[in-house]
């Protein structure tokens, strides 16, 4: 089967014995508790049947003024893709977890400004594999043993010690930083502006703040080396992604170097490639005014007030949200759906019972580097995310 | 704390007895690292009563000899959060199965060393490590590159 626990998207995860093999204690988890604290469906707190709770839905979006899609990052593309067509139909915004995410990273890859590679090709050739801002260990467990710096590639054939070369950067020692060691290195950063900025001196052969000469020079030897950036990276360069882009660039005029975004949900990247093809946005997108602005992320809307009603899917806002965003959920109506009861759909007015994607339900998922892959569900279910959000598109 | 023969060597009586056998006290204690020998076979230990608290001492001490595997291994669940970083670097699993574990999917051999099962790290056949057996050799790459030290070696 393929795991969904996060955008590593294993598909070497068995289950034999009654054991579930190769996937890690986050796969694991997510895939042996999947029955536990089930979502009813409800409206106004009273559970009713699904038809009932879809008719509730389909009422509400309809007589809403403002409303907003969120979430949708841990579905599949195929009801991504619906729930881009419900906006369109209401007129409304849409937007995932990737506008406070990795959603500018992966724009950037989409609109061809950041080269990027798959991890298969990372596997096989890779030489110099820099951990910018993320800490995969918690985030994607099995990232570099399965991806990066410890499989041999087709021609990366003598191992991690020989082959490859680790950069692990953070402003902390994280536990990958602990497994940079013999050809590796560890940059502990305060501010990440100042270590492109020393990247681009050691370019000029100029030094500063941060040695990074040795590292320019690793990259200089190998044809194939890639930069994972995951949050670290994104809230350190404080908004200003073009030195970054520009950074990438002037290193690849000497060593080619790749950027995979890392760090997200299962499906984080899916949502933001279906949301490009059909409006040339990643995210935060407004049907009404026709165009994406940071303005329009469900956060800022939040705290703008700017919605009344919020179709929110596969996602717990007010376990994940801070509080001057959360804080006004309560003010506005909300319809969840979700395979499980979370904190949201406690004070939800429409509660919808979902599938887990992978899990109970097929379909495609993105991978972290933009891979497709298509899900192998190891039970079924009568209803899934595809299936709720078609019906309140017809209901429209 | 490392668990080396010197360190057991300083807790027990140093008189050269000969009784368990062995010429030397610390040919015993390298004997009981190996597992060889027992402490029960140390008999003044047990006689005597100047020894007492030197034997609870030595009893603490030995106490991961028992979770200890036959190579030295000791795997901490509790901290393992199944990377499977150990089993793709191990040379045994790299050179048995380079389409499997080699290039870092999960073990497609029947006996590996390790396996990740319900997310954690899993001894299955330890027989096939490089440091069992006599021609032994003390590899720790699976230690060293443990992010959380979930496994440890008796030597340290």
């Amino acid at each position: 089967m393929i795991c969904t626990g996060c955008s590593c998207l294993c598909d070497d995860v068995e289950i034999a014995e009654g054991k579930i093999l190769n996937a890690c204690e986050r796969g694991y988890r997510h895939i042996s508790k999947y029955m536990e604290n089930r979502a009813k469906p409800a409206v106004e707190g009273k559970e009713v049947d699904l038809d009932r709770a879809i008719e509730a839905a389909i009422e509400m979006l309809k007589s809403a003024k403002n409303p907003a899609i969120y979430g949708l990052d841990t579905s599949t593309v195929e009801a991504q893709k619906t729930a881009v067509k419900i906006a369109k139909k209401l007129n409304c915004y849409i937007d995932d977890n990737s506008s406070f995410c990795l959603g500018e990273f992966v724009e950037a890859i989409l609109r061809k400004e950041l080269p990027s590679s798959t991890l298969e090709d990372v596997r096989d050739k890779a030489y110099v594999i820099v951990y910018w801002g993320t800490n995969p260990y918690h985030s994607l467990p099995r990232h570099l043993s399965r991806y990066s710096y410890y499989p041999r590639g087709a021609k990366r054939q003598r191992g991690y010690d020989e082959d490859r070369y680790l950069v692990v950067i953070d402003i902390r020692k994280t536990e990958i930083a602990k497994l940079a060691k013999k050809n590796a290195k560890f940059i502990k950063v305060e501010n990440d502006l100042e270590l492109v900025d020393s990247f681009m001196k050691a370019l000029d052969g100029k030094a500063g703040k941060y040695d990074v000469a040795g590292v320019l020079r690793e990259m200089k030897k190998a044809d194939f080396n890639v930069v994972f950036g995951g949050l670290g990276l994104k809230y350190g360069l404080r908004g200003n992604f073009k030195a970054f882009i520009e950074l990438l660039r002037n290193i690849n005029k000497f060593a080619p170097l790749y950027f995979i975004p890392s760090g997200f949900h299962a499906n984080m990247r899916g949502f933001n490639e279906t949301l490009f093809e059909a409006v040339n946005a990643v995210n935060s997108y407004s049907f009404s005014s026709a165009s994406s602005s940071p303005e329009f992320a469900f956060t800022e809307l939040l705290k703008r007030e700017k919605i009344d009603t919020a179709l929110i899917v596969g996602t717990d806002p007010i376990a994940s949200l801070p509080y001057e965003a959360s804080s006004k959920l309560p003010k506005i109506k909300k319809i969840v759906v979700d395979p499980r009861k979370t904190l949201t759909s406690r004070i939800a007015e429409v509660v919808i019972p979902s599938a887990f994607s992978g899990i109970e339900s097929g379909g495609e998922m993105v991978r972290s580097d933009g891979v497709r892959i298509k899900l192998k569900p190891i039970a079924s279910s009568e209803f899934d995310d595809v299936y709720v959000l078609k019906r309140i598109l017809e209901g429209l | 704390m490392p668990l080396t023969p010197m360190e057991i060597y300083k807790l027990l009586p140093k008189t050269n007895c000969k009784k368990c056998g062995e010429q030397t006290c610390m040919s015993f204690a390298f004997k009981l690292i190996n597992r060889e020998k027992k402490l029960e076979d140390c008999k003044p230990l047990f006689e005597d009563k100047r020894y007492e608290l030197q034997l609870k001492k030595l009893q603490e001490m030995l106490k991961p000899l028992a979770e200890a595997t036959e190579t030295g291994l000791i795997v901490r669940s509790e901290k393992c959060n199944g990377c499977g970083n150990c089993i793709v670097v191990c040379p045994v699993h790299v050179e048995k199965d380079p389409h499997g574990a080699g290039i870092g999917k999960g073990p497609s051999i029947p006996d590996p060393i390790y396996r990740i099962e319900n997310g954690k790290l899993v001894i299955l056949n330890m027989h096939a490590c490089r440091r069992y057996g006599k021609n032994r050799i003390l590899c720790v790459v699976c230690r060293e590159n443990c992010p959380t030290d979930a496994i440890s070696f008796l030597e340290g």
